[in-house]
């Protein structure tokens, strides 16, 4: 999987320096330079089939919609990796307290039950077992 | 207190479902009528709502006098009671995500990008989302730019605009970020200098006044031993054992 993204990395790395020299030659440009912006151009749509071709090797990777948005905004997208995890621990706390409260309560009810009705939970415990899961 | 549990676990066999040999909800099967003294329960919902599959139910022969009783859920169910992040290994990104401050520039995790990267783009429609509205007509395949298409790209000599030129300027904010980290440590250090590098000179003075008194005995010494008035050893002896 890894290899997949450095081969894409490794090809947009090659295209966006191929860009930025063909910026510099555009930004000053000499008729020597004719040569050298055309064999730019060329390595240019080279890039482009080079980064078309990667696209078929990563047809299974799906990105979030917020992480365009993070980038559109100027925003570091490990931003959003970080609040992501920082959401999903704070479910996982939540949930884990619920559970645990719900847990606490099952064990007060039954044992109050068994005070209040004896027989009835016995067989409520035969069937369930003494210790149910919770 | 006894009335209210029976009509909550159906007790009661002849308030039970006529088909009470099995559980009142099963797929199926139509829900009892309940009595008209009966408080209709949470749990006795249309099947559609509570149901969970007749396979996971006991038949009601063997849970009696319980009625509506369900299986308990497995115990090594994945749930939220364990710590997901470390059960799928994701220690190590939370660590390095939330551990640290997360730079807020795209041109952090970016750096070797040229261009203007942390102006929104929307500004100058290079937005990711514009992609997704308007996608790209695409299709053909690309292919070189022979000698005839290179004639559309013949240019006029000479510097661009100042407004395309800007285009490809590296951001003054790395820049900056860089003095200013050079800076910092410095800026502080020339404010510093003056109350420290006084007792530091001072302190070298001092330091080096002993070398200089230890550099001219040792050319005293020296004169000494070149002189004919040689004390010897015996003369040197009480300096050294003075010391010790």
């Amino acid at each position: 999987m890894a290899e997949k993204f450095d081969n894409l990395e490794e090809h947009l790395e090659k295209f966006i320096e191929n860009i930025r020299q063909l910026g510099i030659i555009v930004s000053d440009f000499q008729p020597s330079s004719q040569a050298g912006l055309n064999q730019k151009l060329n390595f240019m749509i080279s890039g482009l089939q080079d980064i078309e071709k990667c696209r078929q090797q990563l047809h299974e990777i799906n990105v979030p919609l917020e992480v365009f948005e993070y980038i559109d905004q100027g925003r570091n997208p490990q931003l959003y990796t970080k609040e992501c995890l920082e959401r999903a621990l704070d479910r996982n706390e939540q949930v884990k307290g619920k559970i645990d409260t719900m847990t606490k309560f099952k064990s007060l009810l039954i044992s109050e039950l068994g005070k209040v009705f004896p027989e009835e939970m016995s067989k409520y415990k035969a069937i369930h077992g003494e210790d149910a899961p919770s | 207190m006894t009335e209210m549990f029976s009509t909550l676990f159906g007790q009661n066999e002849a308030q039970g479902p006529p088909g009470s040999s099995s559980l009142g909800f099963g797929a199926g099967k139509p829900q009892p009528p309940l009595p008209q003294n009966q408080v209709s329960m949470v749990g006795q919902l249309p099947p559609q709502l509570g149901d969970e599959g007749a396979a996971m139910r006991k038949p009601a022969a063997m849970n009696e006098p319980f009625y509506l009783l369900r299986e308990l859920p497995v115990g090594n169910e994945l749930t939220g009671n364990t710590n997901l992040i470390t059960h799928y290994n994701l220690e190590h990104a939370y660590n390095k995500f939330c551990g640290k401050k997360v730079k807020e520039k795209l041109s952090n995790f970016l750096p070797e990008l040229p261009g203007m990267i942390d102006c929104p783009g929307t500004q100058d429609g290079s937005s990711l989302r514009s992609l997704i509205d308007k996608p790209p007509v695409c299709g053909n395949s690309f292919s070189p730019l022979t000698g005839a298409l290179l004639t559309g790209f013949r240019l006029h000599t000479g510097p661009l605009p100042e407004q395309y030129r800007l285009m490809h300027i590296q951001p003054p904010k790395k820049k900056s970020k860089h003095k200013h980290k050079h800076h910092r440590p410095q800026d502080p250090l020339p404010q510093e200098t003056p109350s420290d590098s006084d007792p530091k000179k001072k302190k070298k003075k001092r330091d080096d006044d002993p070398d200089r008194k230890k550099k001219k005995k040792d050319k005293k010494k020296k004169k000494n031993r070149h002189s004919p008035d040689h004390p010897g050893l015996a003369g040197s002896q009480p300096n050294s054992n003075s010391l010790r």
